[in-house]
C-alpha cells in the first residue's frame, strides 16, 4: 500500500499520528483540544461515524484524518484507505476495511472495551503478516505507554505495485 | 494591539478586541473555506457535538426564532436541516467578520427565514439565542479585559433572548494552571455564578461529553423575563 503515497510515503507516519492522536488515551489535563479516545465514544455514539454501511476511508474523511497543510499527501492518503476493502484481514470473511470498521464500532459501542487505538503499519512481504491488515485487541504497540490498546496494522510495502 | 497596548485601554472599551476576533476568522476562512476548519473546529463532528449540546436549549416541538451569534459561515443551519427539519426556525446569523459573513450569505442565498447581520449583537430579540466557540480565543487580550468581553456578551445575549440562551467554554485545565497562550479557559464555577447573580438564572451545566469544554444553557425565568425584555 505504501506505493500509493508515492513520494509522499514520507507523511505516511505524520498521517498515522493524526489518528494516533484522536484516538489516543484521553489525557487528563491536556493542553490539546481534543479529547483522545473519549470524544471519539461520544461522536460514535450521537453520530454513528463508523458504520457498515461506510468505509473506514469515508469516516477517516469525516473525521478530518488527512492533515490541513499539504493537499496531495492528504488526497494520497484517503486514497490509500479506498484500497482496504479490497485487502483481506485476520478475520475470516472480513475484508481489511470490514476488519477495522467493524473494530471500531464494537470498541466504542455502549459496553464496548473503549480502548485507545493505535495505528501502525507491517512489512506485508514478511510472511508472518502478509497483504492483509490485522487488527489487535488488548495490545500494548507502544512499550512505554502502560495501556492497552486496539491497534490496527496496515500492510505496507516499498515501491512496485500496492498491496 | 500590543500586551501593553490593551492594558493601558479602557477595559470598556471592547472595539479593538472585537477588530481582532473579526480579523482573526477573516483569516481563518481564507485559508481554509467555510468549513469548520475555517471556524477553528477540527472536524464536522466535533462542531456539530457542540450544536447538540446548546440546541438541549430549545424546544422543537414548535416553530421557534433563533439568534447565533458568531455564526460564522451558518454551519449551524446545516445542522437544523439534517437534525430538527421538521421545526420552522427563524434563523438571524450575527459574526463579526465581514469576510465569514460573505460565505455565509453565498452559502445561504436562497434560503427563506435566513438572515446574517454584521455586528457584535443580536439585532434582535429571539426566543433563543445560541453562541459556539466565541469565548476561547482571547488572542493577546489581558484576562480583565476578556473576561469584560465574555459578562458583556452574556448580558447581551440575555437581553436578546426571551426564552433563554445557551454558550459553550473551554474547560480550564486541572490544578489552576494556564491553559496554552491565546486561548480562554474557566471553570464552570465562574459563569454559573455571574448568570445567577446578574440574571438570577440558574445555569444548566452540561459536561463531560468527550471534549474538553462545557456548554452553560441558561433559561430565563417566566415570571421576570417581560421586565428586563421589553425594557
Amino acid at each position: 500500500m505504501g506505493a500509493l503515497m508515492a513520494d509522499d510515503d514520507i507523511y505516511i507516519g505524520t498521517l498515522m499520528d493524526q489518528f494516533n492522536l484522536r484516538f489516543g488515551a484521553s489525557q487528563k489535563d491536556a493542553e490539546l483540544t481534543g479529547g483522545g479516545h473519549n470524544e471519539i465514544a461520544v461522536l460514535q455514539d450521537e453520530f454513528k461515524i463508523f458504520r457498515t454501511d461506510r468505509t473506514f476511508a469515508q469516516s477517516a474523511r469525516l473525521l478530518g484524518l488527512g492533515g490541513l497543510q499539504n493537499n496531495r499527501a492528504k488526497n494520497r492518503w484517503f486514497n490509500l484507505l479506498d484500497v482496504l476493502p479490497k485487502l483481506g484481514s485476520d478475520k475470516a470473511g472480513e475484508t481489511g476495511d470490514q476488519r477495522i470498521v467493524n473494530a471500531l464500532i464494537a470498541n466504542f459501542a455502549p459496553g464496548g472495551k473503549l480502548l485507545p487505538c493505535f495505528m501502525k503499519a507491517h512489512d506485508s512481504r514478511d510472511s508472518k503478516y502478509g497483504p492483509i491488515v490485522i487488527v489487535t485487541e488488548g495490545d500494548r504497540p507502544i512499550f512505554y505507554i502502560e495501556k492497552d490498546y486496539l491497534t490496527i496494522s496496515l500492510p505496507m510495502k516499498p515501491g512496485g505495485k500496492p498491496a | 494591539m500590543t500586551t501593553a497596548g490593551a492594558m493601558e485601554a479602557d477595559p470598556g472599551d471592547l472595539a479593538p478586541v472585537r477588530a481582532g476576533i473579526a480579523s482573526y476568522y477573516s483569516a481563518k476562512v481564507a485559508k481554509f473555506g467555510a468549513t469548520p476548519l475555517g471556524v477553528d473546529w477540527s472536524c464536522v463532528p466535533t462542531q456539530e457535538l457542540r450544536f447538540v449540546k446548546l440546541l438541549k436549549l430549545c424546544d422543537f416541538s414548535s416553530p421557534f426564532s433563533c439568534n447565533d451569534l458568531g455564526c460564522g459561515y451558518g454551519a449551524l443551519i446545516a445542522y437544523l436541516d439534517q437534525r430538527h427539519a421538521d421545526c420552522a426556525i427563524d434563523y438571524v446569523g450575527i459574526d463579526l467578520s465581514e469576510a465569514m459573513l460573505r460565505r455565509a450569505r453565498r452559502l445561504w442565498r436562497n434560503r427563506a427565514n435566513v438572515s446574517f447581520v454584521l455586528g457584535h449583537a443580536n439585532p434582535r430579540v429571539a426566543d433563543y439565542s445560541v453562541a459556539s466557540g466565541i469565548f476561547n480565543v482571547q488572542l493577546d487580550q489581558p484576562l480583565a479585559i476578556w473576561e469584560r468581553f465574555v459578562a458583556e456578551t452574556l448580558d447581551q445575549l440575555h437581553r436578546t433572548s426571551s426564552r433563554g440562551f445557551a454558550v459553550n467554554f473551554m474547560k480550564a485545565p486541572a490544578g489552576g494552571k494556564p491553559d496554552r497562550k491565546g486561548l480562554y479557559s474557566t471553570q464552570p464555577d465562574r459563569w454559573v455564578r455571574y448568570c445567577a447573580d446578574r440574571f438570577g438564572s440558574a445555569a444548566e451545566v452540561l459536561d463531560n461529553y468527550g471534549l474538553r469544554e462545557y456548554t452553560l444553557i441558561v433559561r430565563r425565568q417566566p415570571n421576570i423575563c417581560d421586565d428586563i425584555i421589553w425594557q
